[in-house]
């Protein structure tokens, strides 16, 4: 007998498992240096968090008679996120109370993997941080002066700010196409150049407003961009390079076109480069990427795909103008048949 | 490249009456009958319909449905073979005429490997065609009478302007893999009319008008990426021409007739030595010694193809692919003029995922070589919303399995397509008929 079934036959050997479980593993040397930096009560959070998450997942698919998907990591890694966006000081419960929302709310009332609008970790932390404001606020918020702070930050607030380097794992995922690219490099753009492209904003209306002819000096306020703003120092800390690389880039809370990914970051950027301007980078990541999720899926709608070969918006006034010159006027050897 | 041929008689052959998508021949011959090798055993007078030959001397056993490797069944005629070699005299024609080309490709029984018969390709009914094009990039090297690759290119050049002569067109183009570094080798520089030509590389918007300016040569050689898929013609038109077909069109609406290697060789063979289509190469893939090419007799059964490589103990038997392929139920079935390759899977690499929920991963998306997104369409034709799909230019889809093959929920994206497809084929009328190459419902249940 032989087995028949719908193609393709053949697949690749990659699945949700080994998604979820790269990122975990991803995570492992931030989760580290955390405990590196302080001590036990952050392998407490960790643990709590992780074990509420993968039990509560368990315990709702029991109830509800749905298939158990413990397995695939899914609870684990978002029981791992929410402890690394928890400072060390705060009471074992709180973890535990917000893995269970996490998962609970954020996640199965919403449907489960797959359907949920917000990235639970996001949707558990707001709560957490809105209810119980005092042991959620950090001790600290992080301020980059040192290259040697980008290995252990001392400062850190939360525990995914002890180490901004040991983050370099989701790096290591796009890099193997685990995650995508587009998401993260549009992220960071925004993140790290907004403040120069205000700064050369300024400068041109600037210049317009003194009346300056000269284009040289219009052109020579490109080198803004080269010099090194000092928001930087601020912006560049563990829980905005976890926003890029593992929240931001979550499967169903960002657009799955090519083009609508492009601009997910881009908005998630903004948004989060507007609070940091003017809050702190630590809450501004959080609450931007939340925000982001809002209009993700109209950014999807907006940016279905046409049909292939169809002119693009630069194609088509061009061909009109070529339309319209008189073949005479074109250089193009017309051979006859 | 040698491609080994098959050396054992097998113990019946199977050739169907229809190795096409068209009208069914009628048998020539009766139950008793004695045919020799390239006898005309079935035809028909309908247009769209391609005579079949025996590729065997022996005696008809009977004439009864058989399993076919698209999944039903097809009436054919079953012969066993005897170790005879004796062919009926073939005649090379002489110079043919444009009709008498079309003439000989209909009654040599030359059928594209994607299912149409050549002549309605060539000369279809009310429609001009202009250009002539070879989809080489398959790398399906073809057996015969060659010594080495120049001669094979030259080969492909002269069945180029065969083909170009019974189309009436005034240009041409052999298409080959960008990859495929052996064509590449073989066409470089070949000969056309006493000129050297350069495999031109279709890149961007750079496409064959291009090349046809710039080498000064109405016959040209041009390499891009290959596509697969099920569906590819009007994907591979654009691509290659920059026409674009309309969804519910062919090439040939655009002018354009595009031809395999095989239907190719077919013809070569058929004008300079008189020999009907009763063989074809087939690309082998699996366990155990399979030869990668195999010179093999149409109507062959697979099990003697399997049996010849050892694979030893064989779960799944796939026709034309392991992308978009059919899976075999029973290693009966027989080689038709439309399959390229066979491969076996091993029972313990059987694929056997269930669908999980999709978590909008975009890989899909990242993969599909004409714009869509599969996930969407796939979650949108399962709840049956297939005007959503329609405005969404399902209709493109080229049916590569890409989507599926990447998909880490393993969600049956494909298939999905396919259904939604065929819905929507079935609800405008005006859309042509399609031949679906998957299994008909209740038809070949428990054998």
């Amino acid at each position: 007998m032989y087995t028949i079934s719908a193609p393709p036959h053949k697949k690749s050997k990659f699945n949700i498992k080994s998604l979820n479980w790269s990122k975990i593993f991803a995570l492992v040397p931030v989760a580290l240096a955390a405990i590196y930096l302080f001590g036990v009560p952050a392998l407490g959070i960790i643990l709590a968090s992780m074990i509420t998450a993968v039990v509560t997942e368990f315990g709702i698919q029991t109830i509800f008679k749905q298939k158990v998907t413990v397995k695939d990591g899914h609870a684990a890694l978002m029981g791992l996120m929410l402890a690394l966006l928890i400072p060390p000081e705060a009471p074992i419960w709180l973890p535990v109370f917000g893995a269970f929302f996490a998962i609970a709310i954020g996640k199965h009332i919403f449907g489960g993997s797959g359907s949920y609008v917000f990235h639970p970790v996001l949707v558990s932390w707001v709560f957490i941080r809105s209810a119980w404001a005092g042991p959620m606020t950090p001790l600290s918020t992080p301020h980059i002066t040192m290259l040697s702070e980008l290995i252990i930050e001392n400062g850190a607030g939360l525990l995914v700010g002890a180490s901004p380097l040991a983050l370099i794992g989701g790096v290591y995922l796009i890099y193997k196409r685990y995650v995508d690219w587009r998401i993260p490099v549009t992220f960071f753009l925004a993140v790290f150049l907004f403040h120069q492209v205000i700064a050369f904003v300024s400068e041109i209306v600037h210049l317009v407003q003194e009346g300056v002819l000269n284009p040289l000096l219009y052109l020579a306020s490109m080198f803004i961009f080269l010099e090194v703003p000092g928001d930087i120092s601020y912006a560049a800390i563990g829980v905005v390079f976890f926003g890029i690389l593992f929240l931001a880039t979550d499967g169903p809370t960002s657009p799955v076109t090519k083009k609508g990914r492009l601009i997910y970051g881009l908005i998630c950027g903004l948004l989060v480069s507007i609070y940091g301007l003017f809050g702190n980078y630590v809450d501004g990541t959080l609450y931007g990427i939340l925000l982001g999720n809002c209009v993700a899926s109209y950014i999807e709608i907006k940016t279905m795909p046409a049909s292939f070969g169809q002119e693009c918006w630069l194609e088509k006034p061009y061909n009109r103008i070529v339309g319209i010159i008189p073949s005479a006027f074109k250089f193009e050897v017309v051979t006859d048949e | 490249m040698e491609s080994k041929r098959l050396d054992k008689i097998p113990e019946k052959i199977v050739i169907p009456l229809r190795q096409h998508n068209g009208f069914v021949c009628e048998a020539l011959v009766a139950k008793g009958d004695e045919v020799l090798i390239g006898q005309k055993i079935g035809d028909s007078s309908e247009y769209n319909s391609s005579a079949v030959h025996s590729s065997v001397c022996g005696e008809v056993l009977a004439i009864e449905e058989a399993a076919h490797p698209d999944g039903n069944k097809v009436l054919s005629i079953i012969i066993q073979p005897s170790d005879s070699e004796e062919t009926v005299p073939f005649t090379p024609a002489k110079n043919p005429s444009k009709d008498a080309l079309i003439e000989l490709v209909k009654e040599s029984g030359i059928v594209e490997h994607y299912g149409s018969p050549t002549h309605t390709v060539l000369k279809p009914r009310d429609k001009k065609i202009d250009m002539v094009l070879i989809n080489a990039t398959a790398s399906e090297w073809i057996g015969g009478k060659y010594t080495n690759a120049k001669e094979y290119a030259s080969q492909m050049i002269d069945a180029l302007k065969l083909l170009m002569k019974a189309a009436g067109a005034s240009k041409g183009a052999i298409i080959i893999g960008k990859d495929d570094s052996e064509s590449i080798e073989a066409f470089e520089g070949v000969e056309v009319d006493g000129k050297k030509l350069l495999v031109a590389p279709l890149v961007g918007k750079r496409r064959l008008d291009h090349y046809f300016k710039d080498q000064e040569s109405n016959i040209l050689v041009a390499s891009q990426k290959r596509i697969y898929g099920k569906n590819i013609l009007n994907f591979f038109t654009y691509n290659v021409t920059g026409r674009k077909v309309a969804i519910d069109q062919n090439p040939t609406d655009v002018g354009v007739a595009i031809c395999g290697v095989k239907s190719a060789k077919a013809l070569y063979d058929a004008v300079y030595e008189g020999k009907p289509y009763y063989e074809t190469v087939i690309t082998l893939e699996g366990p155990g010694n399979c030869p990668e090419y195999m010179l093999v007799k149409l109507g062959t059964p697979f099990k003697d193809i399997i049996e010849s490589c050892n694979p030893g103990e064989v779960g799944k038997i796939i026709a034309n692919g392991v992308r978009t392929g059919v899976a075999q139920y029973t290693d009966e079935v027989p080689v038709t003029k439309g399959t390229t390759k066979i491969s076996l899977q091993k029972p313990e690499d059987v694929l056997r995922d269930e669908a999980e929920a999709c978590v909008h991963c975009a890989r899909c998306v990242d993969v599909c070589p004409v714009d869509l997104i599969p996930s969407r369409l796939a979650v949108m034709a399962d709840q049956g919303r297939f005007d959503e799909c329609r405005q969404f230019h399902i209709q493109n889809c080229i049916e590569c399995g890409r989507c599926a093959g990447a998909c880490p929920s393993k969600i049956y994206i494909l298939q999905l397509i396919r259904y939604a497809k065929n819905a929507i084929g079935m609800a405008y009328e005006d859309l042509p008929a399609k031949e679906s190459s998957n299994l008909k419902l209740g038809c070949c249940g428990g054998e």
